[in-house]
């Protein structure tokens, strides 16, 4: 919020109060029996739920707060039909699975709006430049035609999923495309990787909603991760996405990592400055690091996996 | 069915993974199998120490002499995951272990709910069989 702070936007930023996600919104990507558990988890104390993963009492609400912000941000923005929604919320969500709390997550945020939206028969485009693959995200909506899911991040590192080859279920195919990038890639290398990899079935795609899973742990100051982005990558990241959404009051960004807080703050502003045509740019953009040669082998395999899973017969696709 | 060649074990440093392991070992050495310790690298252990894992590695290698297990038999694995993911991929992926061992409870899971509980999902995702090992019930 401080990061929000330092535009000095004044009245061009409405808060918006988060919504409590209830149980038929959660239950279009969460199982019945994982959120029964998780409320009764945290209603007897909380605990540890996996090395990363630490719930308390309040937890349950504040994830489902969490969860309901970003459906909040989706109909503010449908209300106005313009502007651009940032969800400032915590615990993040995109390794939460469809029956599991994972990696600091305990509900999927962003995919329960995503599938808010496609219950309206939208289709929604989730980009996810958090440093570590969304693998709850991309597995709640492997096989579903509506949702293109696209993610850079760093490889290998946690949770260790997220290769090119991984291309969407039989009814999906093609809506899933990874790009994995080395320890050290710069800005200029994320933006290829989408530009060069990711655009071609996003063009196809035609996306009527862009939902951004915007972590900041690809920042050069993150202690959790690698890679060498700077805050100023940000923003050209975000005015690059910005140009996939139709048109205006069709994005909204999520907030999933980022763990300097200093990083953070600098990165949310600059996104949001770009987003909105401000020229607030803490620091230059990087360029010159590693991973070009991953972005080309990521293009290849992506398309070797696509045109082997087409060759195989209806049938055949579905049993694999 | 084919004979058991590759055994993987899930450890986290928790007596029950080292029960895990224990049995692992013993099983390897009645039917001449290798042995892939792993060891899941979560989000906090990567910003962590290194050490941690290199006290693990210390744990499992002091784990085989008291087994008596062939130490050329015996591999560490660090991997980049939640235990659960991890040890699924073993069944899958380069590992290609023909079987799964874990301890009854691990580190961070719950005891008397399913949430969490890296044995249950295994059980349930796993693309080959998985032994659940109960603490102190090794060599039985």
């Amino acid at each position: 919020m401080e990061g929000i702070d330092d535009l000095h936007l004044g009245t061009d930023v409405q808060i918006v109060a988060p919504h409590v996600a209830n149980l038929a919104q959660m239950t279009r990507v969460h199982d019945t029996a994982y959120l029964n558990e998780l409320a009764a988890f945290c209603q007897a104390g909380g605990g540890q739920l996996d090395p990363d993963t630490y719930a308390m009492v309040d937890s349950w609400s504040a994830a489902r707060r969490a969860a309901g912000a970003g459906l909040a941000a989706v109909d503010a923005l449908r209300q106005r039909d313009d502007g651009v929604a940032f969800v400032v919320a915590r615990p993040p969500g995109h390794h939460a699975l469809r029956d599991r709390a994972m990696g600091f997550c305990l509900l999927n945020n962003i995919a329960i709006s995503a599938a808010a939206l496609t219950a309206d028969d939208e289709r929604v485009l989730i980009i996810d430049w958090d440093v570590h693959h969304g693998n709850g995200t991309q597995a709640i909506f492997w096989d579903d035609p509506k949702v293109l899911y696209v993610s850079t991040h760093q490889w290998p590192l946690f949770p260790g999923s997220g290769t090119a080859q991984e291309i969407g279920g039989p009814h999906a195919l093609g809506r899933t495309v990874n790009i994995p990038l080395p320890a050290g890639a710069t800005g200029d290398v994320v933006r290829r990787a989408i530009g060069e990899v990711a655009l071609p079935a996003i063009d196809d795609f035609d996306p009527t909603w862009v939902l951004i899973s915007a972590g900041y742990d690809a920042h050069r100051a993150d202690p959790l991760a690698n890679l060498a982005l700077s805050s100023g990558d940000f923003a050209e990241l975000a005015t690059m996405v910005a140009g996939f959404a139709p048109r205006p009051g069709r994005l909204v960004l999520f907030l999933e990592g980022g763990y300097d807080v200093g990083a953070l703050r600098m990165s949310v502003a600059a996104t949001l400055g770009a987003l909105l045509g401000d020229s607030y740019q803490p620091e230059d953009s990087t360029c010159g690091g590693p991973g070009t040669e991953m972005v080309h082998q990521a293009r290849a395999e992506w398309d070797e996996a696509f045109h082997r899973a087409w060759l195989l017969t209806p049938s055949e696709r579905r049993v694999r | 069915m084919r004979p058991l060649q590759t055994i993987a074990v899930g450890f986290d440093g928790s007596l029950d993974a080292e029960a895990a392991v224990r049995w692992a070992f013993e099983l390897a050495s009645q039917v001449d199998a290798d042995v892939v310790v792993i060891h899941a690298v979560g989000l906090l252990e990567y910003a962590a120490d290194r050490g941690v894992a290199v006290e693990l590695e210390k744990t499992v290698e002091r784990l085989a002499r008291e087994a008596g297990i062939d130490s050329a038999r015996v591999h560490w694995n660090l991997a980049d995951g939640d235990p659960c993911s991890v040890l699924i991929r073993a069944g899958v992926g380069p590992v290609a272990a023909d079987l799964l061992v874990v301890g009854s409870r691990g580190q961070g899971a719950h005891a008397g709910l399913l949430l969490g509980s890296t044995s249950h999902e295994l059980a349930e995702h796993a693309a080959v069989p998985v032994v659940i090992v109960p603490t102190g019930r090794e060599g039985q």
